[in-house]
């Protein structure tokens, strides 16, 4: 019974796969070669085995070129350069010039002193000949202990080439024997992806040769010859063009902020006044009232826990002396998070709207992001002077991408049907934005608010270099004088204003969502 | 004919008795308020239904009734109207005014005396100061006129306050019950908010008031109030012992952890000066076309195109050292980010716990504003390249760690059960398995850990880190406009370079 | 009966498996007082998996688990690889006691006994069809060139020849499936686990896959414990059919035992509306020859002669073409038994 419905063992029956057609189409030349080296490597368990392929030995790094194997090339090429450039300074280089010439400097040196001290045993003073003599012979030992070294770096040539050529040797054993290897695994990804490199290319392996003869000889130039030509070791044009252009961007930036000052102006001032609403509540409000504001709010928002927390991070800021500090930090944040709100979300519906906009304000807001703070602190400065307002326009160009992203993301987000049976009740383009899309995008945007602030917060900070004042001065002054007592002192109130705001923000988020 | 063949559906509908449900929302004044919201539901128009209690109690009745938001709302509106009157009624409107004209009078009292003095000794400044003091005493006067003109407006004060106390009452009467009836059709969905007459937030709000009114009035309407009110009255004691504290505690732990931090900084500056020597100490030409062949290679040959376009605009406008050394910073900081947060995500994509962890960790990491740890890690680790670059880790290592994490969990249990099943040993899977299939997410991660760094090469060089973010910070302490442009914009080419080769990578790896 | 021992491969006794934090306290509860699944989940908030289930497959045999989604079918198929560690009971596989094994031991026995197939393919989408195909004898460490043999091979089997070349994402769902079949040949296991292996398939395609894997398992004989929960697919591929619902087998037999003799109610319900035309044969419907009375005009001898083990299908076909009852007969040729038309009628509609 158990015989008739044995398992067939399958593997006794399986015919040998055949690759030589294939890895001959994949080598071009020396197929048959290929064919077999590939069968030992295959066949091996481990996938290494012992194969040397004399052409990469011989040839190294313009072996992979022409086989498409770059990532060996650069591996060949940069090993092969170490050890060239010991051989290089071996034969050729002046190992130990350095050092001579000290022992040079020395005995001039040495010889001086000497005359010195002979001149002042002459005048008969025999203490101050004394002196120089006894320096003189500092500098002898000095100059016998350079030559010394001198002669030690000199004689270190010959070992240098001894340990250059065993190098080369073993790197060209190296080359020969993973060529193989790695070709094969070029080979198996050539089977899936015919679009890696197969077959040997004279004109790749004649870039290779190029770029091998200029890499070589200019490393070579440039590590072996004790005076290397600046045209390797610097750029070959100085500053001349950067100082032209740059004075040039000079002269249109003034001429802009002469010619638009009453637009930057205007700006300025719409700035300020808001931002003097928001201090007068902050700062000009007395304290015990902001603070028991603070803290109910962020009880009804976010729960006892970060109410508790709420109302220790406002007593470490108070006991420190920091309030009037800190409400001018929030007082700025808030003016740069409310403008950016109220900028950003409608740019987000514009953007979600029509993608040729969103086509064209993406790389902006790539831009705005991407390019360091500092940056963009330069133009502000050119046209809106220091101060306050230009500190909340830095932030902004900080804090408006997210907004604005988020938004846009939130309400292409909105499934399409449900749009769709909104304007099939008969809804206005307003209603189904204002009934359908901002609801649904909610969670999306209230994510890009709570971002957009925590931006402005760390940009905030950095505005305090424009002299926007608040805690960013503090650290920026203990920064400066090395006062790591007071710098960590103002960050940690910096940290708990960001951690506050995160944690109300968050907790009212949550509010939101479990509602919706 | 076709009103007989289609029956208006909305013809005959039983009407929804709402009021014991109002009746439940509203506890207190009940019979009022089903009345009142009926008939808003009903007609949808703002009829003129007064709340008397909302008129009267304002603010209160707000609270009372729940209506939180609309409460604050109110009462900041109020303080401002309340203020007003409070200005105009005693305050000392004139005051600053005056106390300009004193200030002016005395002066000009002190340089007569002056006058008087050079004139008996026949000084020749007399005249001028005389002149001078003319000019204070003239505007003294007009100071003092100002301050009697601005005194007699506190009238119009007065009545600026009374007009908005006025009409905020009036439109808290109006809109009250609208309100309210918003809140019961929330109530309707959510049981959990605030329902009916509460004296236990009527309370709440009483005291708030009774705290909040007279403090601000007082605040503002007095011309010098008390300082205590001002500032908080804390002894500066407080701060100074505290900062000599941190600072001595600072400089035990740098002296005790001597040997760590050195160890971290040989560490770092060991990758630091290897990469160095490739970038910065080979020749130029040699890492210009090692560049632009591996943009070629790894992505395609329109970023080869793109990074040599690159390298002329670095060369040419004679940053390329500092351009180097700035690839060089973001490239150790990158290496380590990627070399300690890939295994890090790894962790995390396994263990529940070491993540819930770790989260507020990351996400403080990304929240704190980087000045913050810049001072620790100068008292640890003093200036130069190697706190520049632990400063930029901090900054950029969460992307990497959270999109790992991520890109971990997102691969289908489907396929790692398949594997298991299969007899492979944890380490095949996740090298096999896991790890091929999250490549995106991780590729994603390092791709922004990439452009973070690149962020904060301007920071580091606040620190002591030289390359172009030394450029564009003097470029800004001198406000020179266009070299610091120029930079800036060298950083971005190079942040654009070392992302399109990354990219390039991936999405080849994609492709295939 | 002894033979019959040695020739079983799987065998699971009173494996139970309890999800939820508290298992092992539920377990307890249940060894001790019976306790039912309802109660588990009030008392100790864990979920009923799999309830005492029992079974052993023979060598050989195509062994069918069927059940809705839910009963546990999934689950316990897992047992038998342990990629589910059971809450209590035995599992033998090949007379080896499976939870007694070592993570490395367990591991060895997955890569070289067992291949498992899967509802979603499970396909690793970065690799060729071939190192998919490949993949568990990579796992063995075997060499390349035995793998690239191998999977060759393999994946002629299932009459992919040519495909080894192509990404997963570039086949059809029906092709993947038949990757991952291979796949699970390569190791040539002495088990096959199939978890729902054509369910994620169109009909048509389902039934091709089907054929073709009944024609390998005919060639193969590879014993195999097949999860569906298509009772059609159940009774085409499998040699005996185990039905479970709510985490209990419920029934094992035979396709034709399950039709003709429902368990209970549930199982009834299943094999209502499947036609019994080719699970009945005539050896359950006729009537003993002895016993058989002739009506008027009919005359055995005239009676088209069929085997008593020709299903009603063809006893069918016998009879439209007569006016007489068929006379079934035995191996050797002797008249056994007749089938009246009526009784075949009545077989047609109650299976027995």
């Amino acid at each position: 019974m158990a015989e008739s419905i044995g398992t067939v063992e399958i593997l006794d029956v399986i015919p040998e796969v055949d690759i030589s057609d294939s890895v001959k189409e994949f080598a071009g030349t020396n197929g048959n070669y290929y064919t077999r080296e590939f069968k030992k490597v295959q066949s091996s368990k481990s996938g290494y085995c012992w194969t040397f392929n004399i052409g990469s030995a011989v040839f190294g790094p313009l072996w992979a070129t022409a086989r498409g194997l770059w990532g060996l090339f650069w591996v060949f090429s940069l090993l092969e350069m170490v050890f060239l450039v010991m051989l290089g300074l071996g034969v050729w280089g002046e190992l130990g010039a350095d050092k001579f010439a000290r022992a040079e400097r020395m005995q001039t040196n040495y010889e001086k002193m000497m005359t010195r001290a002979e001149t002042a045993r002459e005048q008969g003073d025999e203490e101050g000949a004394a002196s120089f003599e006894k320096r003189a012979e500092n500098l002898a030992k000095a100059r016998d202990k350079a030559t010394a070294e001198g002669e030690i770096a000199a004689a270190g040539g010959t070992r240098l080439l001894v340990i250059a050529i065993i190098g080369l040797v073993l790197i060209k054993i190296f080359e020969g024997w993973i060529a193989n290897i790695a070709y094969e695994r070029q080979y198996s990804r050539w089977r899936g992806d015919r679009t890696v490199r197969s077959g040997l290319s004279w004109p790749i392996g004649l870039l290779g040769f190029v770029i091998i003869a200029f890499v070589y000889v200019v490393t070579l130039l440039r590590f072996t010859t004790a005076n290397p030509p600046d045209v390797i070791t610097e750029f070959p044009i100085g500053n001349t063009y950067y100082l032209a252009i740059a004075s040039w961007i000079d002269y249109w930036f003034d001429l802009a902020s002469q010619n638009f000052a009453f637009l930057f102006q205007g700006v300025s001032r719409g700035i300020r006044l808001i931002l003097d609403g928001v201090e007068t509540l902050l700062v000009g409000t007395p304290w015990p009232v902001v603070m028991a504001v603070i803290i109910i709010f962020a009880y009804r928002s976010a729960g006892p826990r970060v109410a508790v927390f709420t109302a220790a991070a406002l007593i470490y800021i108070a006991v420190l002396g920091y309030w009037q500090k800190s409400m001018a930090t929030v007082a700025l944040l808030g003016t740069a998070s409310f403008l950016c709100v109220a900028i950003g979300i409608p740019l987000g519906v514009w953007f979600a709207r029509s993608q040729r906009a969103f086509n064209m304000g993406r790389p902006v807001l790539d831009l705005m992001q991407t390019l360091p703070s500092f940056v963009y602190l330069i133009p502000i400065i050119a046209f809106f002077g220091t101060g306050k307002p230009p500190g909340i326009l830095a932030s902004m160009v900080f804090g408006l991408p997210p907004i604005i992203r988020l938004t846009t993301l939130g309400l292409r987000q909105v499934p399409k049907d449900v749009v769709e049976a909104a304007r099939a009740f008969g809804a206005t383009n307003a209603q189904i934005l204002r009934n359908v899309e901002i609801p649904l995008a909610t969670p999306s945007i209230m994510a890009g608010v709570n971002q957009t602030i925590l931006m402005c917060l760390s940009m905030v900070v950095i505005a305090a270099l424009i002299d926007a004042k608040g805690l960013g001065y503090d650290v920026l002054v203990a920064l400066q004088y090395a006062a790591k007592g007071q710098g960590i002192l103002a960050g940690v109130a910096i940290l708990f204003c960001a951690i506050v705001i995160d944690r109300v923000i968050q907790g009212k988020f949550k509010d939101t969502e479990k509602g919706g | 004919m076709a009103e007989n063949s289609q029956p208006d559906v909305t013809k005959d509908i039983p009407k929804i008795d709402l009021s014991d449900s109002i009746r439940e929302f509203s506890g207190q004044n009940s019979d009022y308020y089903v009345d009142t919201l009926s008939q808003i539901q009903a007609t949808g128009e703002n009829l003129n239904l007064w709340n008397k209690a909302a008129l009267l109690c304002g603010p209160a009745w707000c609270a009372a009734r729940g209506l939180w938001n609309l409460f604050w709302l109110f009462t900041i509106a109020e303080l401002v109207a309340l203020v007003q009157l409070g200005k105009g009624i005693w305050g000392d409107l004139g005051a600053s005014k005056m106390a300009e004209a004193e200030q002016l009078t005395k002066r000009a009292h002190d340089l007569r005396l002056e006058a008087g003095v050079a004139g008996v000794t026949g000084d020749e400044s007399a005249e001028s100061s005389a002149e001078i003091a003319m000019n204070l005493e003239k505007a003294a006067e007009l100071a003092i006129q100002q301050a009697q003109a601005a005194a007699s407006t506190w009238w119009l004060y007065l009545i600026a306050g009374i007009v908005l106390y006025v009409v905020l009452r009036y439109v808290l009467g109006k809109f009250a019950n609208r309100l309210y009836e918003l809140q019961y059709s929330a109530w309707r969905l959510n049981k959990k908010i605030a329902s009916g007459f509460s004296m236990q937030r009527l309370t709440i709000a009483l005291v708030i008031l009774v705290i909040l009114v007279p403090l601000t009035l007082y605040r503002f309407t007095v011309s010098s109030p008390v300082e205590w009110l001002v500032d908080v009255p804390v002894d500066n004691a407080y701060y100074t012992n505290s900062a000599n504290a941190l600072e001595g505690w600072f400089d035990r732990t740098a002296e005790a952890g001597k040997g760590v931090f050195d160890g971290i900084t040989a560490g770092a500056q060991s990758v630091l000066d290897a990469m160095e020597l490739l970038l910065v100490d080979a020749p130029w030409p040699v890492v210009a076309v090692f560049l632009v062949v591996i943009a070629w290679r790894v992505a395609s040959i329109r970023v080869a195109i793109f990074t040599a376009a690159s390298l002329c605009y670095i060369g040419f406008l004679g940053l390329w050292e500092a351009s180097m050394v700035s690839i060089v910073l973001v490239g150790a900081a990158a290496f380590f980010c990627i070399l300690i947060g890939i295994p890090l995500g790894i962790w995390f994509s396994r263990s529940e716990k070491a993540y819930a962890v770790a989260r507020p960790v990351l996400d403080l990491m990304q929240t704190i504003p980087p000045f913050v740890y810049l001072i620790p890690i100068i008292a640890f680790f003093g200036t130069g390249r190697v706190p520049g670059i632990l400063a930029t880790i901090i900054f950029a290592m969460p992307p990497v760690i959270r999109l790992t994490a991520l890109g971990l969990r997102q691969v289908p249990s489907t396929v790692v059960e398949a594997a298991v099943a299969f007899g492979a040993t944890k380490w095949r899977i996740l090298v096999g398995v896991e790890l091929p299939l999250a490549t995106p997410a991780i590729m994603t991660g390092v791709n922004q850990t990439i452009l973070m760094s690149l962020s904060m090469v301007v920071i580091a060089s606040l620190i002591g880190a030289k390359g172009l973010g030394q450029e564009v910070l003097t470029a800004l302490q001198y406000v020179a406009k266009g070299q610091g442009i120029l930079a800036g914009l060298a950083i971005l080419f190079c942040a654009m370079m070392l992302d399109r080769i990354v990219q390039g990578r991936f999405q080849r790896q994609e492709d295939q | 009966m002894n033979d019959n021992e040695k020739d079983i491969v799987i065998e699971l006794k009173n494996a139970w498996k309890i999800f939820g934090e508290r298992a092992s306290e539920a377990m307890a509860a249940v060894e001790s007082e019976g306790i039912g699944k309802a109660e588990v989940l009030e008392q100790y908030g864990a979920v009923v998996g799999i309830a005492d289930c029992s079974f052993s497959v023979r060598r050989g045999e195509i062994f069918c688990i069927m059940g809705l989604s839910g009963s546990g079918k999934s689950t316990l198929v897992r047992h038998v690889n342990r990629l589910i560690e059971p809450t209590s009971g035995e599992i033998y596989l090949l007379g080896e006691d499976v939870m007694k094994l070592s993570p490395t031991a367990l591991r060895e026995m997955r890569a070289k006994r067992i291949g498992m197939v899967f509802q979603h393919m499970a396909l690793l989408p970065h690799r060729s069809v071939r190192d998919n195909v490949a993949y568990p004898l990579e796992i063995r460490g075997e060499s390349k060139s035995r793998r690239w043999d191998v999977s060759q091979h393999s994946l002629s089997l299932v009459g992919l020849d040519g495909f080894e070349d192509r990404f997963p994402r570039e086949l059809s769902g029906g092709m993947q499936q038949r990757v991952g079949l291979a796949r699970a040949l390569a190791s040539d296991p002495d088990v096959l686990l199939m978890d729902e292996p054509f369910s994620a398939l169109d009909p048509l395609i389902r039934r091709q896959l089907q054929d073709q894997f009944m024609a390998l398992s005919d060639q193969l004989h590879k014993t195999t414990l097949f999860i569906t929960h298509d009772l059609d697919e159940a009774i085409r591929l499998g040699t005996r059919i185990a039905i479970m619902k709510d985490g209990r087998i419920v029934q094992i037999g035979t396709p034709e035992e399950i039709v003709t003799n429902p368990a209970d109610d549930y199982v009834r319900d299943f094999v209502q509306n499947i036609s019994k035309l080719k699970l009945v044969f005539a050896h359950t419907i006729q009537t003993p020859i002895s016993e058989y009375k002739p009506v008027d005009g009919e005359d055995l001898s005239q009676s088209p002669r069929v085997s008593q083990d020709v299903d009603l299908d063809y006893l069918i076909d016998v009879a439209t073409n007569t006016t007489q009852p068929t006379v079934t007969t035995d191996e050797s040729g002797n008249d056994v038994g007749v089938v009246s038309k009526d009784r075949l009628l009545q077989g047609i509609r109650d299976g027995k």
